[in-house]
């Protein structure tokens, strides 16, 4: 899947998404949608088969329920 | 005194000040109040001003000290609040016209604790719309302007704090900080901000912006000034889901116990010169400021600053997934209700993937790792409180923040404690802070570092010209 998506496949994914985006907004959002991918791709080459995610799942802390 | 005078006063001077009776309570909050009156026009750091309960706060403060209940350091003490804290009965709008007339029927839990210390509230501050994007220029709200210079940003998020303790207006703030608010706009207006460990500080009843993220902290004119209030908001409650069970030192235990001997980790190669890198002024007063803290004995140790660097990736991606989530509803029914700045960059999030929100999370491990590793060689770490002096309202480039380094959004993925105090001005006169970053809950380290190099130095004595 590539990284960067092109003003249609935006105009999809914001239908999709449930947001009802004016084809001007959507012209102004991609820019930084693009730079957004492009960062969270580039996280990818940090990882090993052992990296998890960080935050905690503690099934004892009733408090946070 | 006169009346600017009693406003400059740092807390504890105001503190000792009511106890030897030079002042009362209400005599302070008269003059805090004045001064917004006079000056708040042309500064707009307050959205909410609550004269009228201050001023019975004042009262009631009068009497119990006078009658002997004496709640400690913050009792009768004027403060105000980043208008993301939710306060009962008192609008809290988060500067949103999503949120222009909500009025909660709860206190956050750090506002409770406030109150129990006897601190009198003046009001809610400004800030960037729900703490994200930059100055809004479409809010229901003006933009908060710098004290130093108003055609200049004060910083943000908690751009009102920054203003209103600046200006004089009050002698606390609470800020929050996602990804450096709390210690940007304490570096462009000359003052200090702590940004605590995560969940060091209840997060209950402050607006999220980013659940992962997000720290609550004060804001003041001094760095003992912030040991009080952490001291007061720090800690678990009874029934409180979102702060950490750990014990709170006394954060002022250690604040004179010098540096000599402390090593100081500065992550300069593969950080400060990424794309644009850092603004040279910024620079030279950032490597004046290790001088003098070598100057105290301590030993500047060059670390390697490339994992901070990649920390931004992990904490922008991880951000704007969250702060999606938890508006998406209010986006689907209304977007345009949201102000240009925050609805551009809130709804990048609803462009990236579950994948790319677990790939960050789990960079958000590898990085922390990396970046905790140093603390073997270093007892702190010491970067510029912001890569550049506050820009200029007319003019402002809302993507020029991408191309410079971001000194703070590591911490808040590490979810280490940072400071920034004063550390000089630009010669156009505008301030830059010293951000000191310590090992987690290892806040009366930041304290400590932050209170020698204030002593040594004599940035917090100037005041802007209002």
């Amino acid at each position: 899947m590539a990284v960067e998506i092109t003003f249609d496949e935006l105009r999809t994914q914001a239908l999709q998404a449930g947001l009802k985006l004016a084809d001007e907004e959507l012209q102004k959002l991609l820019p930084g949608v693009n730079r957004a991918r492009r960062q969270a791709a580039e996280l990818r080459e940090l990882l090993s088969d052992r990296s998890e995610p960080a935050g905690i799942f503690t099934p004892l802390k009733v408090d946070r329920v | 005194m006169t009346a600017n005078d009693l406003s400059y006063l740092t807390i504890s001077e105001a503190a000792a000040g009511l106890r030897r009776k030079e002042f009362s309570p209400l005599e302070l909050t008269k003059a805090c109040l004045a001064r917004i009156e006079a000056i708040d026009g042309k500064l707009h750091s307050f959205i909410t001003l609550t004269a009228d309960l201050a001023l019975r706060q004042a009262e009631q403060a009068e009497r119990e000290l006078q009658s002997g209940k004496d709640r400690g350091p913050l009792h009768g003490i004027p403060i105000a609040l980043k208008d993301l804290y939710a306060t009962k009965g008192i609008r809290t709008t988060c500067h949103s016209a999503v949120l222009e007339h909500w009025i909660p029927d709860h206190d956050a839990t750090a506002v409770t604790k406030l109150q129990e210390a006897g601190a009198i509230l003046l009001g809610k501050l400004g800030m960037h719309e729900f703490a994200f994007g930059g100055p809004s220029v479409d809010a229901p709200f003006p933009a908060a302007r710098n004290p130093w210079n108003r055609a200049h940003i004060p910083g943000g998020s908690s751009s009102g704090s920054g203003a209103a303790l600046a200006a004089g207006f009050c002698y606390g703030a609470l800020g929050s900080d996602t990804g450096g608010s709390i210690r940007t706009p304490s570096s462009h207006c000359g003052i200090v901000g702590i940004k605590p460990t995560y969940d060091r500080v209840s997060r209950s009843g402050v607006v999220p912006l980013s659940w992962s993220l997000d720290h609550a902290g004060p804001m003041a004119r001094r760095v003992e000034d912030c040991a009080i209030l952490l001291q007061a908001i720090a800690g678990h409650g009874a029934g409180d889901p979102v702060s950490a069970h750990v014990a709170v030192p006394d954060f002022r235990a250690q604040l004179k116990d010098g540096i000599n001997g402390l090593r100081v980790g500065v992550p300069r190669a593969g950080w400060f010169n990424e794309n644009l890198g850092i603004d040279p002024q910024t620079e030279a007063l950032f490597n004046q400021a290790l001088q003098t803290l070598a100057s105290l004995g301590a030993v500047i140790v060059e670390i390697d600053g490339k994992p901070f660097s990649i920390a931004r990736k992990a904490n922008q991606t991880i951000l704007v997934c969250e702060a999606y989530a938890y508006h998406e509803k209010t986006y689907q029914e209304s977007p345009m209700k949201f102000g240009t700045a925050v609805r551009r960059r809130m709804l990048e999030g609803a462009f990236l993937s579950a994948t790319d929100y677990i790939t960050a999370q789990r960079a958000r491990t590898v990085l922390n790792e990396r970046i905790r590793a140093n603390f073997t060689n270093v007892d702190v770490f010491a970067v510029p409180g912001a890569a550049r002096p506050p820009e200029a309202f007319e003019g402002m480039d809302p993507n020029e923040q991408h191309l410079r380094p971001n000194f703070t959004n590591p911490f808040n993925l590490t979810g280490l404690p940072a400071i920034s105090v004063p550390c000089g001005f630009t010669p156009g006169n505008l301030p830059a802070g010293l951000q000191i970053v310590a090992q987690p809950f290892e806040e009366s380290t930041c304290f400590r570092v932050a209170y020698a190099y204030e002593q040594a130095t004599e940035w917090h004595e100037r005041r802007p010209a209002l």
